[in-house]
């Protein structure tokens, strides 16, 4: 047997536990999903969104070069169905109009309040605040990244719950609603919130239809996109929140409770990117302090954010997750196996480790391997055919179970678009997982050279 | 089946055979592969790992194909059925077959986290229908040991509202079962039935049903106002902050005695509604009373004290000026900032910027403040151009 052998049957091995790993991760989602459908199906919106006693909620928008979609997330925001609740839109030094729109679009105007600096951040130049929404607040400060202006927002926050956004994310308008619900329940508890969220090159022309008429962005890439997040929610997070492992609330909807973020000392500005590393973050010093908490993801779709709509824009996205799940699963490596972080020990920086961190090296492997082999003779192209078919279609199953409970679950999107998704779902690990390969490939490689750059991708291109 | 179509052009060991013996053969095991007895040992590894490899992915596809088959057609339709049996589920109207068979579901005894919820999708049905087991079934529900089941009956309690549905929430409210909030919601929902109903909350043992008590009462400005009075006074200082929250919305002068007594109280948070009930009930005549916690120790006391003076308009400003000088930096910081939200700084800046006062006033908000005041009163000319 030679060594070319021996890495294909260790990829061979690799490729089938992971398999496995994701089926019995999509099956527990099921039954989370299911569990929470009829959760919310139960739920009496109206009387949430007309009580006092529902929890009132800051909402966080670090906002970085934004000034095209700027004006109308802020709004959409700002219309958010909900009893009780606060904007607070910072502005990270943008080196383009963003200000100057929000002040145009608001009426804004300058105010001077005092805030207590809980939160490490970089000098704040000036307040704005706007007669028409009272519950508005925008920030001006030096540009110091979204950590920093996060933690800029989380001292002028005040309310128990902040809710951290992305600021080219259009929202459903019971999206506070719905995340807030279990919050509400046991806010004990329950410390974090997060949920589901789609991408689209125009999210604001995706959530202007109702539920039942909305389009999926069908462009290849963004369908794609499109089936990457419900993979990501409905085959992964929705497990992890079941056996309270939840360890990615995503940037562009997490919910936290504000003395939980006062605890750990805020956002972190020494990562690449602040989400994935505050979660772990905060598992390790709830679970080493053998406290009662849970973060929870819901499985309710609350919003549509902008996604990259070209393939150098999509690589140069993900080369930054990559590059900050390297960095935060490095960091936290007293975690892994550790009886003492319980599931968040033993099954969540495990997976982590094993299908992020890890998954780009074996990927690389396999095909090197698979592909000398085939070329010295060692194996049959047929073989590589059917290996690709098998592995295409164990995707494509898995996709295809995402769209299902995502379906069961919201009603969203139009009958044609859903076929058209199912369609898309076999050619996924052919025509998209390459791309998101090369991506993690040059990720691992930024995180080994220490690079902590932020990449942000160019707004896509909209009528004026 | 014409099998023959399947058969493969490549090199492989066994393209020359039918896809179905072919398959046969590697699903026979590796022993068709060690007949060759004229192979060599690197040569049989060789085909040995490729059909094993091969075995393998064939296994993977055979499993996978059929899921992803099987699983669109799941989408579709599941989407199919839903958009045919909407309306009909919309609809009250429950035929007696169905109907039984959810009054059976509701009064079986679910083990599972998904069979608790079916049980609640069930009544749910037959609450909509005013089906009449529904309020033996609800209490049912209530009693279940997963709050959030509980707090679903709950919720329905809250859409029937009758007296018994009253009756029942006051005694989950008593009891503990489901969420205390999502009762009270319900209750506040239903006001003003509950009305007399909820004082004897207020004598309750336990304080986070006096605590519910006092604050629900804050919708009935002539109920128990002795009763709340006396909780300002409780060992509880929950409750202590709910009674003088509530007491916020009363006035006389027994309330301005029992809520300004709050604001001396040891915890933080007492003091909190008390400095906004005190601005309520006591107007103007209180500003000292709460510009005196600017300078506590606790920063949402403060910012509490803050709000109250907002809201006392510029009946707060003789107050506020007397903390310009304050020897505490958040006190003088406070002063100036709610002295800029009433609208007294942009006042003295458009109509006497020379003034000694203001200079005070910028001295005690800082050179930020100072910027802030000039550009706002830099757009004035603007903003009353547009006005007109």
């Amino acid at each position: 047997m030679t060594a070319l052998h021996v890495v294909v049957l260790i990829c061979l091995v690799y490729l089938l536990f992971t398999t496995a790993v994701y089926v019995m991760l999509t099956v527990i989602g099921a039954v989370e999903s299911l569990v929470r459908r009829q959760e919310s199906s139960s739920e009496d919106y109206e009387t949430l969104a007309a009580s006092r006693f529902t929890i009132p909620v800051s909402v966080l928008v670090p906002a970085y070069n934004e000034e095209r979609v700027i004006a109308a997330t802020t709004r959409s925001m700002l219309e958010l169905d909900y009893p009780e609740h606060e904007v607070i839109v910072v502005n990270d030094g943008s080196s383009d109009g963003t200000l100057a729109a929000l002040v145009e679009a608001f009426d804004l105007e300058p105010y001077q309040a005092f805030v207590r600096r809980v939160f490490p951040h970089n000098e704040a130049r000036a307040l704005y605040r706007c007669a028409e929404y009272p519950n508005l607040v925008v920030v001006d400060k030096v540009n110091g990244g979204k950590a920093d202006a996060l933690n800029a927002a989380l001292n002028v926050a005040r309310y128990r719950y902040v809710c951290c956004v992305d600021a080219d994310t259009w929202f459903d308008r019971e999206a506070l609603l719905k995340g807030m619900r279990l919050a509400v329940q046991d806010p004990a508890r329950v410390i974090g919130v997060t949920s589901h969220l789609t991408t689209a090159r125009k999210p604001e022309q995706a959530m202007a239809m109702p539920h039942g008429r909305r389009r999926v962005d069908l462009h290849p890439l963004m369908a794609y996109q499109h089936l990457d997040f419900l993979r990501a929610f409905f085959n992964n997070r929705t497990a992890w929140s079941r056996g309270n492992y939840m360890l990615c609330s995503p940037g562009a909807f997490a919910i936290w409770r504000r003395d939980v973020l006062e605890e750990v000392g805020g956002y972190s500005r020494q990562f690449t990117c602040e989400d994935i590393e505050l979660t772990f973050r905060v598992h390790e010093k709830y679970l080493r302090e053998g406290r009662d908490y849970a973060i929870v993801c819901l499985t309710d779709n609350v919003a549509t954010t902008e996604g990259p709509d070209t393939v150098v824009k999509l690589v140069s996205q993900r080369e930054r997750w990559q590059r900050v799940i390297d960095e935060t699963v490095w960091h936290y490596r007293r975690m892994w196996f550790n009886r003492k972080y319980k599931s968040v020990g033993l099954v969540g920086t495990p997976f982590y480790l094993l299908t992020e961190v890890l998954a780009p090296a074996f990927e690389l492997l396999g095909l090197v391997a698979l592909g000398g082999a085939i070329a010295l003779g060692l194996f049959q192209p047929v073989t590589f055919a059917v290996m690709v078919a098998a592995i295409a279609f164990v995707n494509a199953a898995l996709t295809a179970s995402a769209i299902y409970f995502e379906d069961m679950q919201s009603r969203s999107y139009r009958k044609r678009d859903l076929a058209v998704l199912l369609l898309y779902t076999p050619l996924d690990f052919v025509v998209y997982r390459p791309i998101i390969l090369w991506s993690r490939l040059k990720g691992s490689w930024g995180f080994l050279r220490g690079d902590k750059s932020w990449h942000k991708f160019e707004r896509n291109v909209r009528a004026a | 089946m014409p099998v023959r179509a399947w058969r493969f052009k490549s090199s492989h060991p066994h393209s020359r055979l039918g896809f179905s013996r072919f398959l046969r053969e590697y699903w026979g095991g590796l022993e068709s592969l060690d007949r060759g007895t004229t192979c060599t040992s690197h040569e049989t590894t060789t085909e040995s790992v490729d059909a094993l490899v091969f075995r393998v992915a064939v296994a993977v596809l055979a499993i996978s194909l059929p899921a992803w088959i099987l699983l669109s057609l799941l989408v579709v339709l599941g989407r199919w059925r839903y958009e045919r049996t909407r309306h009909e589920r919309a609809s009250t109207a429950l035929g007696s077959r169905v109907a039984e068979r959810l009054v059976r579901r509701v009064s079986g005894n679910p083990r599972t986290e998904w069979g608790r919820w079916r049980r609640v999708a069930a009544l749910s049905r037959l609450e909509r229908a005013r089906h009449p087991a529904v309020p033996r079934l609800v209490r049912r529900v209530l009693a279940d040991a997963d709050p959030r089941v509980a707090t679903a009956a709950i919720r329905m309690l809250g859409d029937i509202g009758n007296e018994w549905a009253i009756d029942l929430l006051i005694t989950a409210m008593r009891s503990g079962k489901g969420q205390r909030s999502r009762v009270a919601a319900e209750l506040e929902r239903l006001a003003p039935a509950p009305g007399p109903k909820l004082v004897p909350l207020l004598y309750d043992w336990s304080p986070a049903v006096r605590f519910w008590g006092a604050t629900l009462l804050e919708r009935y400005s002539d109920l128990a106002e002795s009763d709340l009075i006396m909780l300002t006074w409780d060992s509880d200082p929950n409750v202590r902050a709910a009674a003088v929250e509530t007491l916020g919305s009363r006035r006389g002068a027994a309330v301005e005695t029992a809520t300004l007594a709050r604001l001396d109280d040891s915890e933080w948070f007492v003091r909190v509604h008390a400095a906004r009930a005190v601005g309520h009930v006591c107007g103007a005549a209180a500003a000292s009373s709460i510009t005196r916690l600017l300078s506590d120790t606790r920063w949402w006391v403060r910012t509490a004290a803050k709000d109250a003076l907002r809201g006392l308009g510029t009946e707060a400003v003789p107050s506020l000026l007397a903390v310009l000088v304050h020897e505490d930096q958040f006190a003088r910081n406070g002063a100036a900032e709610v002295l800029q939200d009433v609208g007294f700084v942009d006042f003295l800046a458009l109509d006497d910027p020379a003034s000694s006062l203001l200079e005070r006033i910028y001295a005690a908000g800082g050179e930020r403040y100072r910027e802030a005041v000039e550009a706002r009163v830099d757009r004035a000319p603007e903003m009353g151009v547009r006005a007109a």
